[in-house]
């Protein structure tokens, strides 16, 4: 027989032994499960996410957070280490609060994707919504980590938010950060040269008069040290007349991660 | 290969012609996927870097969307693999398909159409995903909208190895055409496959995660490893001049590979929402792979056994036995790391990524550009043109790479550790990782100055602007007792 026809043959049938006993056997083991409910008149678990949930879920998925959030808790068996009494112990992701319960395939029955992740660089969020319900916690966390945990290294999205003057009263959604963390140099209104010499030539004198005002020392705009002083103190000067409010894309996100509640309802499947 | 010595002088005048007539047939299309493929290495270098220096300085360019960590993560990936490390497969199975069936290339300029159509898809999934339509599904971020690139082109680039297959005027079928072959098979099956249950008709559930860990480690292990250990397999007997160790061997390295490595991604899901049976089945496939990795790692070392003095001396061979020992080593600490102890700690960590990148660069990256640098003079008819820049490539890539995995694997070990102990506070962990994350940013900088220098020497090469050498190949040093 011609060697080419062995060849295909034979990548053919191991390869298909793969496909039918990781794609098709599981797929007709799984793809069929229902949602589940303990008795008449309780609401079935999961519930399938809607409206913000649904775009929050995108704006996860599109800006990549599963690479460095899991949304799964191993079983109690996973994770061994000893307690402070040199006991044996296991079960870590429990004990760090990821969930009640170790998550199982009826968990995710609504997800698409389903983005279990494989990364923890930062903690998994499969039941944060339970974890943490505070909506403005999350707001303030995305626009600035650090403004939660000092030690953070998650990205600051200031891309979910928007910097708008006041008109009228202060919005009640407007985000209460703290003003250091405001003047956080990598938001996205710190101005590039161009811009501050816009702000400069529009507000320059108002801003010096501002500056002079609680001390000794003038500052000259005309050079380009003077220039950059005045925008360290800008930068560092709360704006009373401007406040941060969540954009759809942040409201959306945030409705999301308030809706992840897996592992939060037992299942009698997963038992331990 | 054989009784070189009983060759007459007429056939040895009519081997190099023909030689010569079928790299001037491949020479336009594969230079073409050569080129592509260099230039999204700088890409992909570029993106890893922004990635990575992101995770201990997370002020680096933050506010922009575009390079936001998430984004930049999986643009990098879709630069390296599918721009990278897939042309340069295309061009390595197209080239020594030809090479070795001893039959020149038909119809080349289809084979421009395909390239073209390649790379529309990974400009489609680099730049689609920093613009904000990454999919979040690991190895498949692209938006779908690449996906018809990539099948047609692919498609093309399959047919046309078949094809040359097929013309073959070399009755003996020699193992790396096995290797190649099967790739170009593998390759469209799971990527039509992974495309259909994921996007085009998404099945429910934890079977989406399934099916994306079947096609993310098989693209390693069906598509980049037997197309680099195919290339190893030419390349070390090719340049030392001495036939494969046990050609029986390699036979049962092939099969082995091809029943086993299929079944061995669902370990990436150890301990998470599937049936246990998968990852019970997944591990046995796993462990199972020490055979063909054993077969290999014999074939390729024991052929080298004499003859590692060459490595002072030849480029490509540096860059091939560098690859090969990496295939040794990634090989077998990927069946360690399917067994439920170890991946307890190792998962969730960065010790995959540290693990991920010995496979995909220490051992799929070098041998590739060990093969380009003995294809491309092949191709150009044109010598390298300066034995530093090799060095300097050779020299921060392998010590990069070396200072990359270890570094990481140490750092993202000790994080499984601590993360599995729930007394140790969330923080203590995210600023035990800063030093290795730097680390690894450091080893990242080295990797991409060896790719610049390997870049500049490409396009001196394909470019026509470097010297034409008359006096024989770019080697590191002069072999003794030959005259310049």
């Amino acid at each position: 027989m011609d060697r080419g026809m062995v060849i295909f043959l034979g990548a053919l049938l191991t390869f298909s032994s793969s496909w039918l006993g990781l794609i098709v056997f599981p797929y007709w083991q799984l793809g069929n499960e229902k949602p589940y409910q303990k008795g008449e008149g309780e609401d079935p678990y999961p519930r399938p996410l809607s409206g913000a949930e649904l775009a929050g879920m995108k704006v996860y998925q599109h800006n990549g957070c599963m690479y460095c959030h899991t949304q799964q808790v191993r079983s109690a068996r996973f994770g061994g280490w000893t307690d402070a009494d040199g006991v044996e112990r296991t079960g870590a992701d429990i004990k760090r609060s990821y969930g009640l319960r170790r998550t199982v395939s009826r968990d995710y029955i609504y997800d698409n994707p389903t983005m279990l992740g494989t990364m923890r660089t930062g903690p998994d969020l499969a039941n944060i919504g339970v974890r943490n319900p505070s909506d403005a916690w999350h707001h303030t966390h995305l626009l600035n980590p650090r403004s939660a945990n000092v030690w953070s290294v998650m990205p600051s999205f200031p891309f979910f938010y928007t910097r708008e003057k006041v008109t009228g009263a202060r919005s009640d959604r407007a985000l209460a950060l703290g003003r250091e963390w405001t003047v956080d140099p990598g938001y996205r209104w710190r101005p590039s040269d161009g811009e501050w010499d816009g702000i400069v030539a529009k507000r320059g004198p108002e801003l010096v008069a501002q500056y002079t005002a609680g001390r000794a020392e003038s500052i000259d705009i005309s050079t380009a040290d003077g220039k950059k002083r005045l925008l360290e103190f800008w930068l560092t000067t709360p704006e009373e007349d401007y406040q941060v409010v969540p954009n759809a894309d942040g409201d959306a996100l945030v409705a999301y991660l308030l809706a992840l509640r897996k592992a939060e309802v037992p299942l009698p499947e997963a038992k331990e | 290969m054989a009784a070189t010595a009983e060759l007459s002088q007429y056939d040895r005048a009519k081997s190099a012609a023909e030689r010569a007539a079928i790299d001037a047939s491949c020479r336009g299309p594969v230079l073409f996927f050569a080129s592509a493929a260099v230039l999204w290495l700088l890409v992909g270098s570029l993106l890893a870097l922004v990635a990575s220096v992101k995770l201990h300085s997370p002020y680096f360019l933050t506010g922009t969307a575009e390079l936001t960590f998430g984004r930049a993560r999986m643009a990098h990936l879709q630069a390296v693999a599918l721009g990278w490390a897939t042309l340069a497969s295309m061009a390595a199975c197209l080239w020594q398909m030809c090479r070795l069936s001893r039959a020149e290339l038909p119809y080349p300029k289809l084979l421009y159409l395909a390239g073209a159509l390649w790379n529309v898809g990974v400009c489609i999934a680099v730049f689609g995903v920093l613009l904000g339509a990454g999919q979040s599904v690991e190895w498949l971020d692209a938006p779908p909208a690449a996906a018809p690139f990539f099948v047609t082109g692919l498609g093309i680039v399959s047919a046309w190895v078949v094809a040359v297959f097929r013309r073959r005027r070399e009755a003996h079928v020699y193992v790396t055409q096995w290797y190649i072959f099967g790739a170009v098979f593998w390759f469209p099956w799971l990527y039509l496959v992974a495309q259909f249950v994921i996007f085009w008709m998404p099945v429910t559930g934890v079977v989406q995660p399934i099916v994306n860990w079947w096609f993310g480690h098989n693209v390693l292990g069906l598509w980049f490893t037997p197309i680099a250990v195919g290339t190893a397999y030419y390349l070390i007997p090719k340049i030392i001049g001495r036939p494969v160790h046990s050609y029986y061997l390699s036979i049962i390295g092939f099969w082995s590979l091809a029943l086993f490595y299929a079944w061995a991604g669902m370990h990436h899901l150890i301990g998470g929402p599937i049936p246990a049976w998968l990852a019970t089945a997944s591990t046995v496939g796993s462990m199972m792979m020490i055979i063909p990795v054993l077969a290999v790692a014999i074939n390729h070392h024991m052929t080298m056994l004499g003859h590692f003095h060459r490595l002072r001396y030849s480029p490509a061979l540096r860059f091939t036995v560098f690859g090969a020992i990496s295939y040794t080593l990634v090989s077998f600490q990927g069946s360690l790391m399917s067994l439920k102890w170890y991946s307890e700690t190792a998962h969730f960590t960065h010790y995959i990524v540290a693990h991920a990148h010995f496979g995909a660069y220490a051992f799929v990256t070098m041998i590739l550009f060990g093969l380009f640098y003995y294809m491309v003079p092949r191709l150009t008819g044109r010598e390298w043109v300066s034995s530093r820049l090799i060095r300097v490539h050779f020299w921060c890539t392998s010590i990069g790479i070396t200072a990359y995995v270890v570094g990481l694997s140490v750092g993202g070990w000790w994080q499984g550790v601590m993360m599995n102990n729930p007394d140790v506070p969330f923080a203590r962990i995210v600023l035990y990782t800063q030093p290795h994350l730097l680390g690894r940013s450091l080893a990242g900088a080295l990797l991409t100055v060896g790719h610049l220098a390997f870049a500049v020497s490409f396009a001196a090469n394909v470019g026509g602007w470097g010297q034409r050498r008359s006096s024989g190949p770019t080697l590191f040093a002069q072999p003794a007792g030959q005259k310049a």
